[in-house]
């Protein structure tokens, strides 16, 4: 017995210090990613040893700049990625042929320049020279072509290939001219190579195929990927070899923190510098603190509640109205977006080409109940609203607060809510299996343009499986659309576009809800961090006093 | 636990007036009792003396901190947080039941024929249950959910399914003690079948562990329930059950702790009244560890 | 014994078979597609199908697991749909730092649980004893998840204010540093511990009444000597099977641990691959839990059988 018990403690303490130990040496941070950290480590001593040493002599300590971002990036190859996270931390790696700024105006970033060709249809691209991969290998001619060609190429199933899916053919002309062959006529093509997921890739990379780019990041950009500890934090360090102006902070380190408040007390701390997606509940306070600033970006991205107009009760128009007028939209935005967010007056946002201000539909519950019965929606009908939790800025609470205020015109409101990647089949399904009544969605427009606006959502031929989720369908709208579609004269474009929101408007497939408003939180050392109204954090410019 | 649970009612009980004096004499139990009779009582009554409308939002009180009007404050939308804990009692209560009832009625008859037939039934019985306890329960639980759907339906089922393999388990062992006794023997002598004995002499000998055992699931489906509502896989978004309560206003976890404080603090309590109830029961029910 | 063991881990293959069939076909039920997660917002049908197609998600249940199947005993567990690396990377990458919580909780529930089981069985129905067992079972009817966010706004905020700190006092999230490792600790050993002390306490209980503590007694002996030499040496065995099965339930409670802290370990990697639909995902860690479980369970039978005389196995 003695022997035994003795044997037993023994025992339990070898499995305990087993498993102690075995946990406690994967937490050394320096042992923790290995299969990630050594081959990137691998990228970043080869483009050491490209370069003959010239350190630029650094006058102070090395900077290091830490944000707190919500979400872990998906994965490194910028093709595959879908989400801004994501793209906030590829895009100090990877760069763009062009660059669209804060203002929505195309620069030249890779390319220098993009023109008609000699042959309708046609674009020739000219390059900037004396550019080089991370890894060596020149940026030229045959890399854009090998990164366009694996975008279009459909066994890589590039999520944002739409983009430029009129593209025929790449054609190589020289070393820094591209020739691209459409296969219809299409004037954004600058615009849409100004996409993220666009961003040239080291040629040598993409023939190491997908497992390599998923976890290895080679491009021209100011930074080069140093360490990725999955669900942890993103390491960038300046690129010594990069070829415009260098940035000021060495490190650039993207820490994963997913719960909003967490993030903030990592800020108010100040082990982080800057912290992203700010509950606006949380930003009076923030900015009463002196070391904090809170940046305030208007992004383009529209929240609305959409209506199956084909079906009841919503395939009234005078419910859709009485909805718009049920809901106090002002209000949701004052008292619990604390204003972080616009109300709509258009179904997009006003930076966007096309805009045209509309009166909001002001909170009116007599006349929200009168047309309710008018339509003969009796008292207490339930319907069913669906909503995404975590996609958008508070959407869940904003689904409640509808709720709440339908109730008081006797509509019986019941929340329905899906994890996202069931929630967008289930809202665009097609006609005959569409149980939707109304759902919540966002709309960016990254393109800056109202054809990307509202061609997809309003148009007769975008119904699901597409995105016109309402079904709308106006022949007067659809004519406007396909005419500021194809007609070039910016001034009766914008004319159309007028026309078909008024229209849209009064129609009301959707409650008009809000655009939302990024509040970003960084202290007040750091200067010229830059956050994109397309939801990109860009750091190349920051500093820190 | 199961395994000392059902040690503990291996024998008969000796009446239910001993059972119930043992069950007072004990502070614990009481306390629980109190507990769960408030909580009854709540779930019953929420309609009647919760102070304000669960349901109307004020979005100018959104997240105000408790005060004379609202015990508990507001929640993120300016409901009052009270009432809404009143109402989302019965919901808990629910599930508690719903998922208990779902363990019970499937888990019992699997361990009488189990237990009572042995052999190759018994194999394949005990493999299943063996394949469904080798996932820790609440992981069960998230991956049922998962899949089918969240919905406080679901979640129900999930949790009930979950607690399958312990009522199996228990009434096994139990069937296996009684199979052998005397009185058993002795009704298959005078030619009773198999469905009479399981019905008229293994079950009742098995009630006392399933009544300590069903008064602790309950307590675990609850908390269960609040833990699945947290991850957003359990009720609905628009019903005040707590779970969901909490994982609503988490985000506002800094400058309005009360949101989350109070939905936490309750299902604690009526957690801990259900864990003292059966605990008492238990104790009152097993001779051995009477004092 | 060496019999048992080899029929014990025999019995375990089939249950684990029969645990990743379960696994992989009900998630196949579900209604979400994979292939949209991969395609993004603004994916088109053609896209989603092509990836459907490259996903072998057209072949037969049975054929797709097959295949699954004979991977996985290659090691391969097919590549993480969001990330496209090797699922075996990925858990690689974050099982030791689940591994090191629950461990880490283990020896904090069992340095506190034990003791606290052992004073109240020695001190039964004293006040101590009724303080402890109130204590424990506070303990097990704690929402875990909630006593962590408890515990953030505690350590995070309230205190610090109060103090008038301009830091928390202990991080509420993140890796790195022991100070990391205290809250999300605390709240998952919560559980374990409380149920260790009350299953210390029945277990030394049982033993204080057993015929040979009446002979030591008899004998003269110093109670301390009885407790702790005889009676806490023969509890041990019964709690010994309690705290390893305390581990299994520990990997359990990690997922959600894991989210409230943002802990990057395994818990969250299936949190998160589940509303991501990243099938290759889940299926890798529900298997890699429920082999540890299995495993860990196993261990603290043979263990048991191997200490306590009186149970033999042929």
């Amino acid at each position: 017995m003695r022997k035994n018990s003795l044997i037993t403690l023994l025992l339990l303490l070898g499995l305990l210090v087993f498993t102690a130990c075995s946990g406690g040496s994967a937490a050394d941070p320096t042992r923790a990613p290995a299969t990630v950290s050594s081959t990137s480590s691998d990228n970043t001593s080869q483009s050491d040893t490209s370069t003959p040493a010239e350190p630029t002599p650094a006058p102070t300590v090395p900077q290091k700049l830490t944000i707190a971002s919500g979400t872990d990036v998906e994965n490194m190859n910028v093709h595959l990625v879908t989400a801004s996270p994501s793209f906030s931390v590829l895009e100090h790696i990877y760069q763009t042929l062009f660059y669209m700024n804060t203002e929505g105006e195309l620069e030249p970033l890779l390319a220098e320049k993009i023109e008609p060709g000699d042959e309708p249809q046609t674009f020739i691209l000219t390059l900037r020279q004396g550019i080089q991969f991370s890894d060596g290998t020149p940026f030229n001619a045959e890399a854009v072509k090998a990164n366009l060609d694996w975008v279009l190429n459909t066994d890589n199933a590039a999520p944002f290939r739409f983009l430029i899916d009129r593209i025929q053919e790449v054609v190589v002309v020289d070393d820094y001219t591209v020739q691209i062959n459409l296969n219809s006529d299409f004037a954004p093509l600058a615009a849409h190579l100004s996409h993220g997921a666009l961003a040239m890739i080291s040629p040598a990379a993409l023939e190491q195929g997908s497992e390599f780019l998923a976890s290895n990041a080679i491009g021209t950009g100011p930074y080069l990927l140093s360490n990725w500890a999955r669900a942890e934090s993103v390491t960038l360090e300046r690129n010594p070899d990069y070829w415009g102006e260098a940035p000021k902070i060495d490190t650039l380190v993207f820490q994963v923190i997913t719960e909003d408040g967490a993030r903030l007390v990592a800020l108010e701390s100040g082990t982080v510098d800057i912290a992203v997606r700010v509950p606006p509940a949380e930003a009076a306070r923030l900015a009463a603190n002196p070391n904090i600033d809170i940046i305030t970006t208007p992004g383009l991205r529209t929240i609305y509640i959409f209506f199956n107009v084909t079906a009841e009760p919503f395939d009234d128009v005078r419910v859709r109205q009485a909805v718009n007028y049920a809901v106090d939209v002002q209000s949701i935005v004052t008292n619990l977006f604390d204003n972080a967010a616009l109300v709509s007056q258009a179904p997009f946002a006003s930076p966007i080409f096309g805009y045209s201000q509309q009166t909001p539909y002001a909170r009116d519950l007599d006349k929200a109940r009168e047309l309710l019965a008018e339509a003969g929606v009796a008292e207490g009908t339930t319907v069913v609203l669906y909503h995404p939790t975590g996609r958008y800025i508070q959407d869940a609470l904003v689904a409640d607060a509808i709720r709440a205020q339908l109730r008081e015109v006797g509509l019986n409101v019941e929340l329905r809510t899906l994890e996202w990647t069931q929630y967008v089949p289930f809202v665009r399904a097609e006609a005959p299996d569409n149980q939707v009544q109304f759902a919540m969605l966002g709309w960016g427009t990254p393109t800056m343009d109202a054809d990307y606006a509202l061609y997809a959502l309003f148009h007769s031929s975008q119904i699901p499986p597409g995105f016109n989720g309402a079904f709308y369908q106006n022949p007067e709208v659809d004519a406007l659309l396909d005419e500021a579609r194809t007609n070039p004269d910016p001034a009766a474009r914008e004319a159309a576009y007028a026309e078909a929101i008024a229209l849209i408007w009064n129609d009301a497939p959707w409650l008009f809800l809000y655009s939302e408003i990024q509040l970003t939180a960084v202290r007040t050392n750091v200067e010229g961090f830059v956050v994109h109204p397309n939801e990109r954090l860009i750091a190349t410019g920051a500093s820190k006093r | 636990m199961a395994e000392l649970a059902n040690d503990s009612a291996s024998r008969p009980n000796s009446g239910v007036k001993i059972t119930l004096r043992r069950l007072f004499r004990s502070p614990g139990a009481v306390l629980g009792l109190i507990i769960v009779s408030l909580f009854l009582f709540i779930s019953a009554a929420a309609s009647y003396i919760a102070p304000h409308d669960y349901d109307l939002a004020n979005f100018a009180m959104a997240r105000r901190p408790p005060g004379a009007e609202h015990w508990f404050g507001n929640d993120e939308i300016g409901r009052d947080i009270f009432s809404r804990l009143l109402h989302g009692a019965r919901l808990s209560l629910n599930v508690g039941l719903i998922s208990v009832g779902i363990g019970l009625t499937v888990g019992t008859p699997l361990g009488l024929i189990s237990g009572y037939f042995g052999g190759i039934i018994d194999m394949l019985i005990m493999r299943l249950i063996d394949i469904m306890l080798a996932f820790p329960s609440i992981l069960l639980a998230i991956l049922m959910v998962a899949i089918f759907g969240p919905s406080l339906q679901n979640a129900m089922i999930a949790i009930g399914i979950v607690s399958i393999p312990v009522y199996a388990r228990l009434v096994r062992s139990s069937t296996l003690s009684v199979k052998e006794d005397l009185f058993v023997e002795a009704s298959r002598g005078m030619g009773a079948n198999h469905f009479r004995i399981l019905l008229w002499h293994i079950l009742p000998n098995t009630l006392a562990p399933i009544v300590v055992q069903s008064t602790l699931q309950i307590a675990a489906a609850i908390q269960a329930s609040a833990a699945l509502g947290f991850l957003g896989l359990g009720a609905p978004p628009d019903v005040p059950e707590w779970g969901n309560m909490l994982q609503k206003g988490r985000t506002y976890m800094i400058s309005a702790p009360h949101i989350v404080v109070f939905p936490g603090l309750a299902t604690l309590f009526v957690v801990l009244g259900f864990n003292l109830l059966g605990d008492g029961l238990r104790d009152a029910l097993d001779p051995r560890l009477s004092r | 014994m060496t019999t048992y063991i080899l029929r014990r881990l025999l019995y375990a293959i089939p249950v684990l078979i029969g645990a990743s069939f379960l696994v992989f076909i009900s998630i196949r039920w579900v209604p979400g597609d994979p292939a949209v997660a991969i395609a993004g917002e603004t994916a088109t049908p053609e896209l989603i199908a092509q990836i459907r197609q490259d996903m072998g998600l057209n072949e037969p249940l049975l054929v797709q697991y097959g295949i699954y199947l004979r991977r996985m005993f290659q090691g391969d567990m097919g590549n993480s749909v969001r990330s496209r690396l090797p699922v075996t990377d990925e858990i690689a990458l974050r099982l030791p730092r689940t591994l090191q919580l629950a461990s880490m909780s283990l020896l904090v529930a069992a340095a506190i649980g034990i003791p606290i089981g052992v004073l109240s069985a020695t001190r039964a129905n004293t006040w101590i004893d009724g303080g402890s067992m109130i204590f424990a079972l506070l303990g097990v009817s704690m929402p875990i998840f909630w006593l962590g966010l408890m515990l953030i706004v505690l350590f995070a905020v309230t205190l610090p204010r109060w103090l008038g700190l301009n830091e928390p006092i202990l991080p509420p999230t993140g890796t790195g540093t022991w100070k990391h490792m205290v809250l999300p600790t605390i709240a998952l050993a919560a559980n374990s511990m409380a149920i260790q002390a009350r299953m210390t306490r029945a277990c030394m209980l049982e033993v204080l009444r057993a015929d040979y503590i009446r002979t030591a007694r008899s004998k003269g002996l110093v109670e301390r000597t009885v407790i702790y030499s005889h009676a806490l040496r023969n509890a041990l065995v019964p709690i010994v099977t309690i705290v390893g099965l305390q581990f299994g339930t520990l990997l359990g409670g990690a997922v959600l641990t894991e989210t409230v802290f943002a802990w990057p370990g395994i818990g969250r990697l299936l949190i998160d691959a589940i509303s991501f639909r990243d099938y290759p995902v889940i299926q890798g860690t529900v298997l890699v839990i429920t082999l540890g479980f299995v495993l860990v369970n196993l261990l603290v039978d043979v263990l048991y059988a191997y200490l306590d005389p009186r149970i033999h196995y042929s």
